[in-house]
Protein backbone atom coordinates (compact mmCIF):
# COMPACT_ATOMS: atom_id res chain seq x y z
CA UNK A 1 0.00 0.00 0.00
CA UNK A 2 2.82 2.42 0.64
CA UNK A 3 4.51 1.84 -2.62
CA UNK A 4 1.38 2.04 -4.13
CA UNK A 5 1.21 6.07 -2.69
CA UNK A 6 4.86 6.40 -3.36
CA UNK A 7 3.91 5.83 -7.16
CA UNK A 8 0.20 8.11 -6.73
CA UNK A 9 2.64 10.83 -5.53
CA UNK A 10 5.35 10.18 -8.41
CA UNK A 11 2.74 10.48 -11.34
CA UNK A 12 1.21 13.17 -9.42
CA UNK A 13 4.25 15.28 -9.28
CA UNK A 14 5.10 14.63 -12.75
CA UNK A 15 1.57 16.01 -13.90
CA UNK A 16 1.83 18.79 -11.77
CA UNK A 17 5.54 20.15 -12.57
CA UNK A 18 5.18 18.72 -16.40
CA UNK A 19 2.16 20.99 -16.53
CA UNK A 20 4.06 23.93 -15.07
CA UNK A 21 6.96 23.18 -17.52
CA UNK A 22 4.56 23.54 -20.49
CA UNK A 23 2.73 26.41 -19.21
CA UNK A 24 5.55 28.93 -18.85
CA UNK A 25 7.46 27.94 -22.17
CA UNK A 26 4.77 27.53 -24.88
CA UNK A 27 4.71 30.52 -26.87
CA UNK A 28 1.22 30.14 -27.31
CA UNK A 29 -0.63 31.56 -25.05
CA UNK A 30 -3.68 28.77 -25.78
CA UNK A 31 -0.84 25.63 -25.12
CA UNK A 32 0.62 27.87 -22.05
CA UNK A 33 -3.22 27.34 -20.49
CA UNK A 34 -3.48 23.76 -21.35
CA UNK A 35 -0.55 23.33 -19.28
CA UNK A 36 -1.75 25.00 -16.47
CA UNK A 37 -4.99 23.11 -16.45
CA UNK A 38 -2.76 20.34 -16.34
CA UNK A 39 -1.18 21.73 -13.40
CA UNK A 40 -3.87 22.24 -11.43
CA UNK A 41 -5.40 18.82 -11.75
CA UNK A 42 -2.40 17.76 -10.66
CA UNK A 43 -2.36 20.04 -7.41
CA UNK A 44 -5.54 18.78 -6.92
CA UNK A 45 -4.58 14.92 -6.87
CA UNK A 46 -2.07 16.02 -4.38
CA UNK A 47 -4.65 17.69 -2.21
CA UNK A 48 -6.95 14.02 -2.45
CA UNK A 49 -3.15 12.25 -1.46
CA UNK A 50 -3.24 14.55 1.39
CA UNK A 51 -6.24 12.93 2.87
CA UNK A 52 -7.65 16.92 2.30
CA UNK A 53 -10.48 15.91 -0.04
CA UNK A 54 -12.64 18.93 0.15
CA UNK A 55 -9.21 20.83 -0.23
CA UNK A 56 -8.91 19.11 -3.52
CA UNK A 57 -12.83 19.14 -4.94
CA UNK A 58 -12.44 23.06 -4.14
CA UNK A 59 -9.62 22.77 -6.59
CA UNK A 60 -11.11 21.41 -9.37
CA UNK A 61 -14.46 23.90 -8.59
CA UNK A 62 -12.51 26.80 -8.36
CA UNK A 63 -9.33 26.78 -10.15
CA UNK A 64 -10.28 24.23 -13.12
CA UNK A 65 -13.90 25.53 -12.94
CA UNK A 66 -13.39 29.50 -12.45
CA UNK A 67 -10.43 30.80 -12.66
CA UNK A 68 -9.11 28.66 -15.36
CA UNK A 69 -12.21 29.93 -17.53
CA UNK A 70 -11.96 33.13 -16.87
CA UNK A 71 -8.19 32.96 -17.88
CA UNK A 72 -9.39 31.37 -21.24
CA UNK A 73 -12.15 34.23 -21.63
CA UNK A 74 -9.18 36.70 -21.17
CA UNK A 75 -7.07 34.79 -23.96
CA UNK A 76 -10.21 34.32 -26.91
CA UNK A 77 -11.80 38.49 -25.92
CA UNK A 78 -8.16 40.14 -26.23
CA UNK A 79 -7.17 37.72 -29.31
CA UNK A 80 -4.17 36.51 -28.05
CA UNK A 81 -4.54 33.15 -29.35
CA UNK A 82 -4.23 34.61 -33.02
CA UNK A 83 -1.21 36.97 -32.07
CA UNK A 84 0.79 34.62 -30.64
CA UNK A 85 1.99 33.52 -34.07
CA UNK A 86 3.93 36.84 -33.67
CA UNK A 87 7.91 36.32 -31.84
CA UNK A 88 8.43 37.90 -29.55
CA UNK A 89 12.16 37.62 -29.27
CA UNK A 90 13.19 37.11 -25.84
CA UNK A 91 17.10 37.93 -25.48
CA UNK A 92 19.50 35.06 -24.23
CA UNK A 93 20.82 37.29 -20.85
CA UNK A 94 16.78 38.17 -20.30
CA UNK A 95 16.16 33.97 -20.37
CA UNK A 96 19.39 33.60 -17.70
CA UNK A 97 18.37 36.34 -15.71
CA UNK A 98 14.66 34.71 -15.36
CA UNK A 99 15.86 31.40 -14.61
CA UNK A 100 17.75 32.74 -11.76
CA UNK A 101 15.01 35.00 -10.50
CA UNK A 102 13.29 31.42 -10.18
CA UNK A 103 16.08 29.56 -8.95
CA UNK A 104 17.62 31.83 -6.41
CA UNK A 105 14.16 31.87 -3.78
CA UNK A 106 13.11 28.34 -4.39
CA UNK A 107 16.42 26.76 -3.96
CA UNK A 108 17.31 29.14 -0.61
CA UNK A 109 13.57 28.04 0.48
CA UNK A 110 14.46 24.20 -0.40
CA UNK A 111 18.03 24.73 1.42
CA UNK A 112 15.97 25.85 4.74
CA UNK A 113 13.17 23.58 4.59
CA UNK A 114 16.19 20.02 4.62
CA UNK A 115 18.22 21.62 7.03
CA UNK A 116 15.84 22.59 9.73
CA UNK A 117 13.24 19.64 9.17
CA UNK A 118 10.26 19.76 11.46
CA UNK A 119 8.75 16.84 13.59
CA UNK A 120 6.16 15.56 10.65
CA UNK A 121 3.85 12.58 10.70
CA UNK A 122 3.48 10.77 7.64
CA UNK A 123 -0.20 10.09 8.27
CA UNK A 124 -2.46 12.96 8.10
CA UNK A 125 -5.48 13.78 9.96
CA UNK A 126 -9.28 13.56 8.34
CA UNK A 127 -10.60 16.64 8.65
CA UNK A 128 -14.69 16.06 7.89
CA UNK A 129 -16.24 19.01 6.16
CA UNK A 130 -18.41 19.72 9.13
CA UNK A 131 -15.52 20.77 11.01
CA UNK A 132 -14.31 22.68 8.51
CA UNK A 133 -17.73 24.51 8.22
CA UNK A 134 -18.07 25.22 11.85
CA UNK A 135 -14.50 26.53 12.30
CA UNK A 136 -15.20 28.95 9.55
CA UNK A 137 -18.33 30.30 11.17
CA UNK A 138 -17.22 29.95 14.62
CA UNK A 139 -13.61 30.95 15.65
CA UNK A 140 -12.30 32.22 11.66
CA UNK A 141 -15.96 33.77 11.42
CA UNK A 142 -13.91 37.49 10.34
CA UNK A 143 -12.05 35.68 8.10
CA UNK A 144 -15.29 34.35 6.00
CA UNK A 145 -16.80 37.70 6.30
CA UNK A 146 -13.44 39.34 4.65
CA UNK A 147 -12.92 37.05 1.83
CA UNK A 148 -16.45 38.06 1.11
CA UNK A 149 -15.80 41.29 1.23
CA UNK A 150 -13.01 40.84 -0.78
CA UNK A 151 -14.92 38.73 -3.58
CA UNK A 152 -17.67 41.11 -3.67
CA UNK A 153 -15.07 44.42 -4.01
CA UNK A 154 -13.50 42.45 -6.87
CA UNK A 155 -16.49 41.73 -8.80
CA UNK A 156 -17.85 45.17 -8.55
CA UNK A 157 -14.67 46.63 -10.09
CA UNK A 158 -14.96 43.90 -12.60
CA UNK A 159 -18.72 45.27 -13.59
CA UNK A 160 -17.52 48.95 -12.93
CA UNK A 161 -14.91 48.84 -15.48
CA UNK A 162 -16.84 46.08 -18.35
CA UNK A 163 -19.12 49.69 -18.19
CA UNK A 164 -16.26 52.01 -18.93
CA UNK A 165 -15.38 49.94 -21.72
CA UNK A 166 -18.68 49.98 -22.99
CA UNK A 167 -19.31 53.46 -23.02
CA UNK B 1 14.21 12.59 2.51
CA UNK B 2 10.56 12.36 4.03
CA UNK B 3 7.41 12.89 2.31
CA UNK B 4 6.70 16.10 3.96
CA UNK B 5 9.75 17.23 2.33
CA UNK B 6 8.89 15.67 -1.28
CA UNK B 7 5.69 17.70 -1.28
CA UNK B 8 7.10 20.97 -0.04
CA UNK B 9 9.69 20.22 -2.91
CA UNK B 10 6.93 20.14 -5.57
CA UNK B 11 5.35 23.30 -4.05
CA UNK B 12 8.38 25.18 -4.29
CA UNK B 13 9.20 23.66 -8.11
CA UNK B 14 5.65 25.25 -8.97
CA UNK B 15 6.65 28.54 -6.86
CA UNK B 16 10.17 28.97 -9.46
CA UNK B 17 8.36 28.04 -12.27
CA UNK B 18 5.46 30.40 -11.63
CA UNK B 19 8.26 33.22 -11.12
CA UNK B 20 9.91 32.13 -14.28
CA UNK B 21 6.97 32.55 -16.66
CA UNK B 22 5.68 35.49 -15.08
CA UNK B 23 9.32 37.28 -15.75
CA UNK B 24 9.49 35.63 -19.03
CA UNK B 25 5.90 36.83 -20.83
CA UNK B 26 5.04 40.31 -21.88
CA UNK B 27 1.71 39.87 -21.73
CA UNK B 28 -0.78 40.20 -18.85
CA UNK B 29 -2.41 37.24 -19.35
CA UNK B 30 1.01 34.72 -19.44
CA UNK B 31 1.86 36.89 -16.39
CA UNK B 32 -1.75 35.89 -14.50
CA UNK B 33 -0.67 32.13 -15.81
CA UNK B 34 2.80 32.41 -13.58
CA UNK B 35 0.71 34.02 -10.49
CA UNK B 36 -1.71 31.20 -10.61
CA UNK B 37 1.47 28.84 -10.74
CA UNK B 38 2.70 30.27 -7.74
CA UNK B 39 -0.38 30.60 -5.81
CA UNK B 40 -1.16 27.12 -6.73
CA UNK B 41 2.22 25.96 -4.80
CA UNK B 42 1.76 28.43 -2.04
CA UNK B 43 -1.70 26.47 -1.12
CA UNK B 44 0.04 23.15 -1.85
CA UNK B 45 2.72 23.99 0.92
CA UNK B 46 -0.02 25.33 3.25
CA UNK B 47 -2.23 21.89 3.06
CA UNK B 48 1.03 19.74 3.46
CA UNK B 49 2.39 21.33 5.84
CA UNK B 50 -0.88 21.92 7.96
CA UNK B 51 -1.87 17.89 7.19
CA UNK B 52 1.77 16.19 7.81
CA UNK B 53 2.97 18.40 11.29
CA UNK B 54 1.64 18.27 14.44
CA UNK B 55 -0.06 22.03 13.32
CA UNK B 56 -4.13 22.55 13.31
CA UNK B 57 -5.00 20.53 9.92
CA UNK B 58 -8.14 22.62 10.22
CA UNK B 59 -6.45 25.84 10.21
CA UNK B 60 -4.43 24.84 7.38
CA UNK B 61 -7.39 23.47 4.99
CA UNK B 62 -8.96 26.77 6.03
CA UNK B 63 -6.05 28.98 4.63
CA UNK B 64 -5.88 26.97 1.57
CA UNK B 65 -9.47 27.62 0.60
CA UNK B 66 -8.94 31.85 1.55
CA UNK B 67 -5.90 31.53 -1.03
CA UNK B 68 -8.44 29.88 -3.89
CA UNK B 69 -10.49 32.62 -3.15
CA UNK B 70 -8.33 35.88 -3.33
CA UNK B 71 -6.57 33.78 -6.25
CA UNK B 72 -10.48 34.03 -7.87
CA UNK B 73 -10.77 37.70 -7.33
CA UNK B 74 -7.54 38.73 -8.47
CA UNK B 75 -8.05 36.95 -11.63
CA UNK B 76 -12.13 38.44 -11.93
CA UNK B 77 -9.94 41.98 -11.95
CA UNK B 78 -7.42 40.96 -14.16
CA UNK B 79 -10.33 40.22 -16.92
CA UNK B 80 -11.49 42.99 -16.32
CA UNK B 81 -8.33 45.06 -16.66
CA UNK B 82 -7.36 43.18 -19.88
CA UNK B 83 -10.98 44.06 -21.46
CA UNK B 84 -10.58 47.53 -20.77
CA UNK B 85 -6.98 47.79 -21.97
Amino acid sequence: MDTMAYIAFGFYTIICLGGALWAVTRRSLVRAFAGLVTSLLGVAGLYFLLAAPFIGLMQILIYVGAVAVLIFFAIVITGASREAQERITTTKKKRCLAVLAGLIPASFLAMAITKYSLVTNNTPPQVSMEDLGRALLGPYGLVFELISVVLFAAMAGAVLLGFKRRQ
Amino acid sequence: MNLFIMYQLVALGMLGLGLYGMLLRRRLIGMLIGVELMLNGAGLSIVTTAQLTPASAQLGQLGTLLVMGLAAAEATLVLAIVIVI
